[in-house]
């Protein structure tokens, strides 16, 4: 669809852009422009930078380098307001919705102030609005009663009410159907048909490509280029996405017997963002869950561990355990290694020592009393064997480095002599390469004494050598598996951006649901 | 305002009551002297609890409002002295309101620019306050201006005029509130900062605005606490949790975005009225501060109740949704 014709005018123009968040390099001299009438889709794997970008492009983070201009105006003050005042419209991926206020009085606010009808007249015209974006939404309904799908529509038609000269568009589609995400592309198109550029992050391809004209990858903050979608397949797409050079090396893997039993079964399990999901773990097994941010993953982990609400049963060597509080999984022996290491899964003001035992302390107890010296004889050969880096075990955990604070939290597994499953939830996020080894290591020590595992991890290429088997997740539900012999980078984030999806289809009806 | 009657009919219903079972028991509460006696010292609360309300939108807390109203006292024992007169007590009285607008400012400096905590930030403004109460006062020292007094405490017939005052600002308040657009983005950063950001609203200024209303309406409460006590006394202010307690009652939320100036109004006037009754019964002053804590767990319990009840119903419809769709 590119035009050959006259130029059009560039509607968002980023020059020279560079972000970093502490020691991580989010973006580095990203330039990326959008024209009016265009639709220019930017992809990427997790964590390439594409959120980063479009936080720089709406004014709410500031760049450390580079411009950002916006109609043909530069963006001078890094303030939302700014952004909008200057013609950015943005759907963020997790809504910009005050779920305490009716659909109607989120609508109002969503406009500049001199576009805003009288504060009486709101009902009527919120009703006439929502109508025009064919939204069949009450418009006194609070907002957070609605359902994601029409969360998502409503982020979208709030972003349009600005009447925007660009508009954003953050992962737009992932809590809507098959028919939804048609309606809404309709929608697109007529933007772009009238004139409006639009920046449409996504990260499944065959969407992508069916309605962009313009396509730029990113890979670890880099732009790798800007495509006419009419030049690039999803292969060559997929390339460029991938690629990163191999830096760890991992734990090698014991083929597992075939029909090794089973110590996790999951059936029918869902939750508001996920589900239903029926898997099994096997002994021995590290199964890895892959997919997009945000299509279920965390809270479907979570669940299991009893830290989020979910129906549905799962059992643990053939024992239902209760999943209201994360009691009923710890006494089952299923454990959570939560991926907010500072929030949850760690103390971070108390030393080493009193972070690895506190799950154990009833078993050091003597009469009551805890003595430290059975608590350092506990853990000092774990400290060895995870090669944790410290000072000595009375230094508070918060000052390790973060790969081992991570092996702090994973010393308590190893402590407790009854679990049954680990649930690791991005093991190795902010880790330095030096640790991780020594974590997938661990990993695989302990599943090779017999314990299950199940990695979620936005990093393909940790799941490809980590994991005995992967299963894909899109929209909260499972939509791929991919057996131990057929896993590679390439395989998952082929199927991450769906452009197999038409080859194996969805593992969803009972029997064909696992292995 | 859905359910936002709930508090207002339970106040109300909980003034008339308390009421009608004094005036039964003791036929004195009804009597002109007692009225007029109950709606002024009714003031300073009505007014800080106002501000408090204001602070509570936004989801923040001002424990300074307490010190605040102190200095306000002492300040007026200074600027408003009975020598004072004319042009001279304006200004005099204008002190008082700047007291309240740079306490404003520097809380929102604290809680904006630093980072912290409301809690702990005007706790911190709380000291200092009291600190520089007893730096300008060390014990009750300097009167205070009768005609200033006199004038505020202007009544005709049982009703004192600035009580009628505050009922028309409490219903315009909510009026503000409920029924404006500036109304509605204070509610809005209340209930989400982020989406508020998001959406292009300025919150930096609305928490501003929040907390010099806070301050200010303290610093109102300061004019009536003058009033009652007469003399620049650097102990007297010692409202900062009953501010919270009447905003709470009155319909507010400890989680921000949800409250009810008339509400405020009404449950400021009641909890003085606890105090005011008691004496008449020769109860010991202590029953009214459980009397208060038991009501605000009750009312906190009340007021959540449909709310949780409707949270509840639609987290099981959504699953049904989609149990059915499955």
């Amino acid at each position: 669809m590119s035009s050959p014709g006259p130029v059009r005018p560039g509607v968002l123009s980023i020059r020279g852009v560079s972000k970093a968040f502490g020691a991580v390099q989010a973006l580095s001299d990203v330039s990326i422009d959008c024209r009016a009438g265009e639709i220019h889709a930017l992809v990427g794997e997790n964590g390439s930078g594409k959120s980063t970008l479009l936080g720089i492009a709406s004014g709410f983070l500031a760049p450390d380098e580079g411009t950002v201009e916006i109609g043909g105006s530069r963006l001078q003050r890094h303030s939302p307001a700014a952004a909008r005042r200057l013609g950015l419209g943005i759907a963020y991926q997790d809504y910009s919705h005050v779920l305490g206020l009716s659909v109607a009085e989120n609508i109002y606010l969503a406009l500049p102030a001199d576009a805003r009808p009288t504060y009486g007249r709101m009902q009527n015209w919120a009703e006439e609005t929502l109508a025009a974006f064919k939204l069949d939404i009450s418009v006194t309904a609070v907002t957070g009663s609605l359902s994601l799908a029409e969360r998502q529509l409503l982020e979208v038609a709030k972003a349009l009410l600005t009447r925007p000269k660009v508009l954003l568009l953050d992962e737009p589609t992932t809590a809507l159907g098959p028919e939804e995400i048609e309606q809404f592309h309709t929608l697109v198109l007529e933007q772009a048909r009238e004139g409006v550029g639009i920046v449409y992050v996504s990260h499944r391809l065959p969407e992508v490509l069916a309605i962009t004209d313009r396509v730029t990858v990113l890979r670890d903050g880099v732009a790798q280029g800007t495509f006419d979608d009419a030049s690039v397949s999803e292969e060559g797409l997929v390339a460029l996405m991938i690629g990163r050079p191999l830096q760890v090396a991992f734990p090698e893997r014991i083929a597992l017997p075939k029909e090794a039993e089973v110590v996790l079964a999951v059936s029918g399990l869902r939750g508001e963002r996920f589900g239903p999901i029926d898997l099994v773990v096997r002994k021995g097994e590290i199964l890895g869950i892959a997919g997009a941010e945000g299509n279920g993953q965390v809270q479907f982990l979570r669940a299991l561990a009893g830290v989020e609400h979910a129906a549905g049963s799962a059992s643990c060597n053939g024992v239902a355990y209760d999943m209201h509080s994360p009691l009923g999984p710890l006494r089952a022996g299923v454990v959570l290694l939560s991926g907010d290491r500072r929030g949850e899964a760690l103390f971070p003001i108390l030393s080493v020592r009193a972070n690895a035992t506190v799950q154990v302390l009833g078993r050091l107890a003597r009469w009551g009393v805890v003595g430290r010296a059975s608590e350092r004889s506990a853990i000092a050969e774990l400290v060895q064997r995870l090669r944790v880096r410290m000072g000595s075990t009375e230094q508070p955990v918060q000052s390790l480095s973060g790969g081992n604070q991570q092996k702090v939290s994973l010393i308590r597994p190893f402590l407790r002599g009854d679990v049954q499953v680990i649930l690791a939830e991005e093991p190795t996020q902010g880790v330095d390469v030096g640790s991780r080894f020594d974590i997938y290591e661990a990993l695989r020590a302990k599943a090779d004494e017999g314990l299950a595992a199940i990695v979620k991890s936005s990093d393909p290429l940790e799941l490809a050598g980590l994991c005995d088997r992967v299963v894909v997740m899109s929209r909260g539900r499972i939509v791929q598996e991919i057996p131990g012999h057929e896993l590679g980078e390439r395989r998952i984030v082929e199927a991450i951006v769906g452009s197999r999806a038409g080859v194996k289809s969805p593992a969803r009806d009972g029997e064909g649901a696992h292995l | 305002m859905k359910r936002g009657w709930l508090p207002l009919a339970l106040m109300t219903t909980l003034i008339v009551a308390l009421g009608a079972y004094s005036e039964v028991n003791q036929s004195t509460f009804l009597g002109k002297a007692n009225l007029n006696n109950l709606l002024l010292a009714a003031m300073p609360l009505v007014l800080v609890s106002m501000g408090q309300a204001t602070a509570l939108l936004v989801g923040g807390f001002d424990i300074s409002v307490a010190a605040l109203m102190t200095l306000c006292v002492v300040t007026a024992s200074f600027t408003m002295t009975p020598s004072t007169s004319g042009p001279a007590l304006v200004l005099g009285a204008l002190a008082l309101v700047g007291v309240g607008l740079a306490t404003g400012i520097f809380n929102t400096l604290l809680i904006r620019v630093l980072r912290l905590p409301s809690i702990v930030a005007t706790l911190g403004t709380l000291s200092v306050l009291e600190g520089v109460s007893l730096l300008l006062r060390g014990y009750p020292q300097g009167a205070i201006s009768t005609d200033a007094t006199n004038a505020l405490t202007t009544t005709v017939g049982f009703l004192p005029l600035a009580f009628v005052g505050v009922v028309v600002l409490a219903a315009l308040a909510d009026l503000w509130l409920y029924r404006t657009r500036s109304g509605l983005a204070l509610r809005a950063v209340g209930l989400d900062v982020t989406s508020s950001r998001r959406l292009g609203m300025s919150t930096g200024r609305t928490v501003l605005l929040a907390f010099v209303v806070c301050s200010v309406m303290a610093s109102f409460a300061g004019f009536f606490l003058a009033a009652e006590v007469q003399v620049g006394s650097p102990i007297i202010g010692n409202q900062a949790l009953e501010s919270i307690a009447a905003a709470v009652l009155g319909g507010a939320s400890l989680a921000g975005g949800k409250g009810s100036y008339f509400g405020t109004m009404l449950a400021a006037l009641f909890l003085t009225e606890i105090n005011n009754v008691l004496p008449l019964f020769q109860q010991p002053t202590e029953y009214a501060d459980m009397t208060i804590g038991v009501l605000i767990l009750l009312a906190l319990v009340l007021y959540q109740a449909p709310e949780l009840i409707a949270r509840f119903r639609a987290a099981r419809q959504r699953l049904d949704r989609e149990a059915a769709a499955a």
